[in-house]
């Protein structure tokens, strides 16, 4: 991946956005314990890499704003940096994976990166809990229903309409992200007096 | 020109004389990892007894840093929910009935959280950023170190300006009535005064004929001993995975 002085610069910029936002926003919701917080910070963060891309349209591109975030993360003060780390990591890998292999940068595929990117947040307690925590399947299956239960006021007894909601919130919260970064990217190329580019092949 | 040479001289060779560079301390991090995942229940207080000696040999100061209190309540809420949830509450402490198989788990998994937390305590307290960056540079990421060393210095400065547009838009009610494109303001005003501290920074290494192609990559720390912790971590790995 060739990336040009200029295009570097602007993938700092945005890796730094994200990162300030895990930093600052994530530490404090993740301490609380707030309900639904990987979900509101993969949106948000999710937002800045689909704008950095509107930007910076090449290959790879997406991934390096999520290796910076990563990294910044990593290297902060802050509770357990290895849970958000993956999730920053995998987020920017779904957006990179659906922007690159969907052709042309369009609005549908920004809502689409977006959703999958935010609906990672529910899939990646199965991965890190078993792999890193030692927390079996079950256990994570019935965490995810007792939180989701208490946050909707839901019976826990009513697991499949819990899932379906869980997923739907990610999902919505996840393509008003991708619509959100597709405006706001345009209009500040607009306003910032920048062509549109189309995406970019890397050498 | 010729101090700073004699001091960049001196660094390089005091790294190249210590025990473990960056690539040495990746393995040991990667190492305490993998032992906290692999291990069976049965062994897991040895392996982690083992973890605890690698940890108080590499990096003695971690293990300080795990008894900080939020480091215990973040465990507590992890596994809290293992010792009422998990299996049959089958005994009684103090009028308060929990379960035995779930009290297991939870010690399990506190276990885990312990070897994981001094894992990166450590790692992170050892390994400069820039190393990392230059070690992900040889792994195909290349133009990292520069974009990180961008990112770090830029980081104050943004998140100062961000605050500002943050709180300028509070006050002034942008976020009650139009919300939503209160949002979108206040994300093009931060992207738009982050962009403005880029654009100075890029013409200052353009300024500087700094390209990324011709670049050498950030410099990697080597250290004498970086293949033990690999050779013995890969043994004792597959030691725990065959017996």
């Amino acid at each position: 991946m060739k990336l040009t002085t200029r295009e570097l610069v602007m993938l700092a910029v945005f890796g730094v956005l994200w990162g300030i936002v895990e930093i600052s926003l994530g530490t404090v919701l993740k301490s609380l314990n707030i309900p639904f917080s990987g979900v509101v910070l993969g949106g948000i963060g999710l937002s800045i890499v689909m704008i950095g891309r509107v930007f910076v349209p090449r290959r790879g591109a997406s991934l390096f704003i999520g290796v910076i975030a990563m990294l910044l993360k990593l290297f902060s003060l802050g509770g357990v940096v290895i849970g958000p780390m993956i999730g920053i990591f995998s987020e920017a890998l779904i957006v990179e994976l659906v922007l690159s292999l969907g052709g042309q940068p369009r609005r549908t595929l920004f809502m689409l990166a977006g959703a999958l990117g935010v609906l990672w947040s529910l899939v990646q307690p199965f991965v890190t809990g078993p792999l890193i925590f030692g927390v079996s399947l079950v256990e994570t299956w019935g965490n995810m229903i007792n939180q989701g239960s208490s946050a909707l006021g839901l019976d826990s007894g009513a697991v499949l309409v819990i899932v379906i909601v869980l997923i739907a919130i990610r999902l919505f919260i996840g393509a008003a992200a991708g619509w959100f970064s597709w405006d706001v990217g345009h209009e500040l190329q607009k306003r910032l007096g920048r062509p549109s580019q189309p995406l970019q092949q890397s050498s | 020109m010729e101090r700073s040479r004699a001091r960049t001289v001196s660094v390089v060779a005091a790294a190249e004389t210590s025990l473990l560079g960056t690539y040495g301390h990746l393995a040991v991090f990667m190492w305490l990892l993998g032992l906290a995942m692999l291990a069976p229940a049965a062994r897991l207080p040895l392996t982690v007894a083992f973890c605890g000696l690698i940890a108080a040999v590499v990096y003695p100061g971690a293990l300080r840093h795990i008894l900080r209190l939020r480091y215990l309540i973040w465990m507590f809420l992890l596994i809290a929910p293992a010792v009422f949830f998990l299996g049959e509450r089958d005994a009684v402490f103090a009028g308060v009935a929990y379960s035995t198989e779930g009290l297991q788990m939870a010690g399990q998994m506190a276990m885990r959280f312990v070897v994981t937390l001094v894992a990166i305590q450590g790692f992170t307290s050892v390994v400069e950023v820039t190393a990392l960056a230059g070690m992900l540079e040889r792994f195909g990421l290349r133009g990292l170190g520069f974009s990180l060393g961008v990112a770090l210095n830029l980081l104050p400065g943004i998140q100062q300006s961000s605050y500002h547009a943050w709180h300028a838009l509070r006050m002034r009610g942008g976020l009650r009535r139009q919300w939503w494109r209160g949002l979108q303001l206040l994300v093009m005003t931060i992207v738009t005064n982050a962009l403005k501290h880029a654009e100075d920074v890029a013409l200052a290494a353009e300024m500087r004929a700094f390209c990324p192609e011709k670049s050498r990559p950030m410099p990697v720390r080597r250290g004498r001993l970086d293949w033990a912790p690999a050779v013995l971590g890969l043994a004792s790995l597959l030691f725990l995975i065959v017996i």
